[in-house]
């Protein structure tokens, strides 16, 4: 059940700051409200004692992106439905733009947006591991202080984040990718639209002189919470780029989840599924690269 | 998409027309359960326990005393008439009062002006409980030591049909092949998208309740509220509101919902709402019955069928419901279309605790088809067949005999043209011979990369040129139309022509979504020579029209339809002769209806207007007002030996689906669906089209994705989170044909589509997917871990990450 709300319509950052100031935990931001409100329909203890409700719809500063010093800046209010059409993700991010897409349907793309999906912190934020593989960083205002923090350290477990009640995430922040990089996300669902993914993987990699010079990869859904798969990185770098090599880089991934997911009970399916499906996105990068 | 066009003499009939509730409905208009208010009405919320199976002891409602937001607790005492109803067994109470026997159980219900507060408040009444021990397995309900669900009919099985023909062991001695299979279907949830919704208002004078509601048999739930109530059936009354999605779902369950509403409105002389939540709906709503079907073929090398013995045992649940009625289709139709001198089917429905089952679009045969079209592609490999030609060669002709011993005469057979044409519009046989070879392994042979191990082997991994697959399948049904010897086959059809030509119209079926009302039209239009929309098909009400039975078993346009031919015909009769004297002719057979105009045809300056004409009737006194009536010819069945004319007509479909099969991860992607189907005269183009898109994508839900499944007996999909059905987007082109077989019943031969539709997409996808993958799946769904795995998992417990 919908609780009984004050909602408030802030204007600008400012004023939800003002707003959240002594905020104990009663106030919550709504931007798209696809989590928030389903979970007060099934009265989720996540969204229990809410008594009002700041509403980003008029804040204007939130939804736009703009591109400064190599570093493009997404407003955390942007929809998914925007930045999909959005030219300046379409070039630069284009593994945002593929997994925003997948997300939910139209309707609820028109409504969900960038922030709200990493603030949530579902293990199947579809847009978390693209995020992740270019490096973003988020900027979290309150009335007193500004802080800028790299997103995988913004996420602590599934849905519970650094977030602090008196404050707001205001932009994420994306150095533009170097050109070298090719990359894909890649999302399995159970069905076409509307689909909760079972397993997301987003990839970049740079190769030079048929060697792996940079890859960078982060899971969805198959790890507790959107994940940068360091250790997995690490071990592809400097390799030589053939089927060995790739093969060895999906059982890596595999035995690098299985030990940050431990066994599930959808295991059985997802870890072989997950190297299966990290291998042909490797081929399918390796070649896009040639 | 090419768009077939059908050619026929008809004016309206055939032709395109747009649903009359269309645009009310597009646009929000429509009046739907929940958008009636009346004053002072008050809502009731159920009282359930947590318990699948348990005797009660004690329930306490002191906790509730002078509690101010209820006026009312509601239990089984306070019903005056019968407290079990059911359509064969009265075994399902209004209200539990002595053993819960399934979670979806109500005890009591509490009624008040806040649903939000009668809510809490349902967690403050204490059931003294005494657990019993839950039976889930259909497979261990027969067993001499299980326990009863319904102690009183000293067994759990609910039916049993026998059918015997001819000596299925001598014919298993003398075929040259063998094959044994075991399939499962499961049990599935209809998600019409309105859930439950009732209001039961207090009567004026001697009119006892009014009902109004998201019904889908008016006639059945006036039958159950009067004998729950002791009312007779004159003093019910029951109004359909526009229905949100029903297909075969809104019968039982809205019946006992009406009861239970009307029964406090009574008490309380207020109108009374109830009106469900999805996760509720899920849980109280019955299914579609799950089956594990044995089959047993004999056949010889050139695929001819000998012999075929079947066992079917179908989960009924913890109420007998329609069951008898499901699965008597289930044992008429089991061999599928195939001509086979030996047969031994026994089909078998029985008691568990599990959500109950009754009528679902398919009504028995979804799980069967799955069945026989997958064995039929396992008898064709066996033999080195195509798929078509296994079918050519068993399948039902003109006189053939069916497993009951019915000769198909009287309608034209058309199960070989609807096979023909879908092999062709598909390109079946070059496509599968391509796909099969391309798949490049042997049927059953390879089995998924995936083994104990949760990490891959280097030679596990699949090259990407190898990571998609096509395929193709068909399949192929007959099917019985109508009631058949389930019950009484008859229906009317009110047809009244107001002073100025237009037309009133009513039924004694109901609207559920199928497009009756615009069907129905089309007919009267037809015969008065008017347009559709010249008639205003009236609303849904017990006590404006005879009852007509249930609109069920796809048998709304035959018997329906027939009713609406007959009335008009009648009047048209009265309205020749008015005609004949006027003008002064020796006949009326030279007159024809057309163009909102009566004609002469040797002579065409010889013109009237219809409504002119029919100002001259009423001036004359003539009677505009007519009901018509169809009835069903006698069938019979002889329950002992299964043997009779089951059903007095049958209509034929074939389906072909293409699917790219993802090996690597199990995603099946349905690219295209060829849909055959001979539905007699097709009344409403774009209606029967409709049906085909809808139907398809239902069954296709019912291939890949849709399962109920239940853990200690609750159910885990209990909303369209977990519960998948496919959406738009799941299945990419679908194509229609029509076959119009010549017969002889209904408006012109207008027969059945609705049911067949949807009864052949699974068996078809399932065999295109063997084709692309080279392996059988017996097991509904093919989900992406039974693609992989061979098995369904499921989590251990039902609260989900979101809300804890």
């Amino acid at each position: 059940m919908i609780p009984v709300l004050e909602i408030f319509q802030p204007k600008s950052v400012d004023e939800i700051c003002r707003l959240l100031k002594s905020n104990n935990g009663d106030t919550r931001i709504i931007a798209g409200g696809t989590d928030i409100i389903p979970g007060f329909h099934i009265d989720s203890p996540r969204f229990a004692g809410i008594k009002r409700l700041l509403d980003l719809q008029l804040v204007d500063e939130l939804k736009t992106v703009s591109i400064n010093h190599q570093i493009i800046s997404i407003g955390a209010a942007i929809t998914f439905s925007d930045i999909i059409t959005n030219p300046v993700l379409n070039s630069y991010l284009p593994l945002l733009v593929k997994s925003s897409k997948t997300i939910g349907s139209t309707q609820i793309r028109n409504r969900a947006t960038l922030g709200g999906n990493f603030i949530n912190n579902a293990p199947c934020a579809d847009s978390v591991a693209p995020l992740l593989v270019y490096d973003a960083e988020i900027k979290i205002k309150s009335f007193t202080s500004e802080k800028i923090m790299k997103l995988q350290d913004f996420l602590v477990k599934p849905y519970a984040t650094r977030l602090n009640p008196d404050e707001i995430v205001t932009k994420i922040m994306v150095p533009v990718p170097s050109t070298d990089f090719v990359g894909d996300f890649y999302k399995l669902g159970r069905r076409r639209a509307v689909s909760i993914s079972r397993i997301s993987l987003a990839m970049l990699m740079m190769n030079e002189d048929k060697i792996i010079k940079e890859m960078r990869i982060a899971s969805g859904a198959v790890t507790p919470i959107g994940t940068r798969l360091y250790d997995v990185e690490e071990f592809a770098k400097g390799k030589v780029c053939n089927e060995e090599a790739f093969k060895e880089i999906a059982i890596k991934l595999g035995e690098r989840i299985l030990a940050v997911s431990g066994l599930r009970w959808s295991s059985e399916y997802k870890i072989p599924v997950v190297q299966q499906v990290c291998y042909q996105l490797i081929k399918g990068i390796e070649r896009r690269s040639l | 998409m090419k768009k077939q066009q059908l050619h026929n003499n008809f004016n309206v009939v055939g032709k395109p027309a747009i649903r009359q509730d269309g645009y009310s409905k597009v646009t929000g208009k429509a009046k739907y359960a929940d958008d009636y208010r009346f004053d002072g009405e008050l809502y009731g919320v159920m009282i359930r326990t947590k318990a699948s199976h348990a005797l009660i002891k004690k329930i306490d409602y002191s906790e509730l005393n002078e509690n101010r937001f209820i006026k009312a607790i509601i239990t089984a005492d306070d019903i005056p008439g019968s407290k079990k109803v059911g359509p064969i067994k009265q075994d399902q109470p209004i209200f539990c009062a002595d053993k819960i026997v399934t979670p979806g159980d109500v005890v009591a219900m509490l009624v008040g002006e806040d649903v939000k507060e009668l809510r809490k408040l349902t967690e403050l009444v204490k059931i003294d409980l005494e657990e019993l021990p839950v039976l889930d397995d259909p497979q261990k309900a027969l067993e001499n030591d299980s326990i009863l669900i319904h102690p009183d009919f000293k067994t759990n099985l609910i039916t049993h049909y026998p059918l015997r023909k001819g000596n299925v062991e001598k014919g298993f001695k003398q075929c040259d092949e063998i094959i044994e299979q075991t399939y499962t279907t499961q049990l599935i949830e209809h998600a019409y998208i309105e859930p439950e919704c009732v209001t039961a208002i207090p009567g004026e004078g001697n009119l006892k309740v009014k009902i109004i509601g998201s019904i889908q048999n008016p006639f059945t739930t006036r039958k159950v509220v009067a004998s729950v109530l002791g009312y007779g059936l004159n003093e019910v009354e029951i109004i359909q509101a526009e229905l949100g999605g029903s297909f075969g779902g809104k019968d039982d369950t809205m019946n006992i919902l009406s009861a239970r509403a009307a029964i406090a409105a009574l008490k309380l002389n207020r109108p009374v709402k109830i009106k469900y939540e999805r996760e509720e709906s899920i849980i109280e709503s019955y299914k579609r019955h799950p089956y594990i079907l044995k089959y047993k073929v004999g056949f010889n090398k050139d695929g001819k069928l000998k012999a075929m013995k079947i066992d079917l045992l179908a989960d009924g649940g913890a109420y007998s419901s329609m069951s008898s009625f499901v699965t008597w289709r289930s044992v008429v139709q089991a061999t599928g279309p195939y001509e086979i001198k030996n047969v031994h089917t026994d089909v078998r429905v029985v008691y568990t605790n599990n959500p109950y089952t009754g009528a679902m679009r398919g009504f028995g045969s979804p799980q069967p088809i799955f069945a026989i079209e997958s064995l039929m592609d396992e008898i064709a490999v066996k033999v080195s067949k195509t798929p078509f030609e296994i079918r050519k060669l068993n399948g039902f002709k003109q006189g053939s005999l069916t497993a009951s011993g019915q000769k198909l005469t009287g309608h034209e057979v058309t199960l070989h043209k609807v096979l023909k044409k879908a092999v062709e519009v598909s390109s079946f046989d070059s496509k599968w011979n391509d796909y099969k070879k391309a798949s490049g392994k042997k049927e059953g042979a390879k089995q998924s990369y995936i083994n104990d191990s949760l990490i891959l082997n280097k030679n596990d991994f699949i090259n990407p040129d190898q990571f998609w697959r096509k395929g193709i399948g068909l399949a192929l049904s007959y099917r019985g139309c109508s009631l058949g010897a389930e019950g009484i086959d008859a229906a009317a059809s009110y047809v009244s022509i107001q002073p100025d030509g237009t037309v009133y119209l009513l039924s004694g079926l109901a609207e559920n979504g199928q497009g009756m009302k615009t069907t129905f039209s089309i007919i009267a239009a037809e015969i008065f020579g008017i347009s559709p929309d010249k008639i205003v098909y009236l609303e849904q009400n017990t006590s404006r029209i005879p009852d007509s039975g249930p609109t069920v078993a796809s048998r709304a346009t035959l018997m329906g339809g027939g009713a609406t031919k007959n009335a008009c015909e009648e009047l048209k009769k009265r309205l020749i002769k008015l005609l004949v004297t006027i003008w002064k002719l020796k006949s009326g057979k030279d007159l024809v209806f057309v163009n909102n105009e009566i004609i002469l045809r040797s002579k065409k300056s010889k013109r009237i207007e219809f409504g002119e004409l029919i100002k001259q009737a009423y001036q004359q006194g003539i009677n505009l007002a007519t009901v018509g009536w169809y009835a069903g010819p006698k069938v019979h069945w002889e329950e002992e030996t299964g043997h009779g004319s089951a059903y007095f007509t049958y209509v034929y479909g074939c389906q072909v689906a293409e699917v790219t099969v993802n090996i690597g991860t199990g995603e099946v992607y349905v690219n295209n669906i060829w849909a055959v189907h001979d539905a007699g005269k097709v009344i409403n183009i774009l209606g029967a089209e409709g049906q085909v898109y809808g139907g398809l994508t239902q069954g296709a839900g019912y291939a890949l994705w849709e399962k109920i499944s239940t853990h200690n007996g609750k159910i885990r999909e209990n909303n369209f989170d977990q519960f998948l059905i496919p959406t738009s987007k799941d299945i990419d082109a679908i194509h229609p044909y029509f076959i119009e077989g010549k017969e002889k019943y209904g408006a012109w031969g207008g027969k059945s589509l609705g049911e067949p539709t949807l009864e052949l997409t699974a068996a078809a996808i399932a065999n295109a997917i063997c084709i692309a993958t080279g392996q059988r799946f017996y097991n509904l769904p093919i989900n992406i871990e039974e693609m992989l795995l061979r098995r369904k998992l499921y989590p251990e417990s039902l609260t989900r990450g979101s809300t804890s």
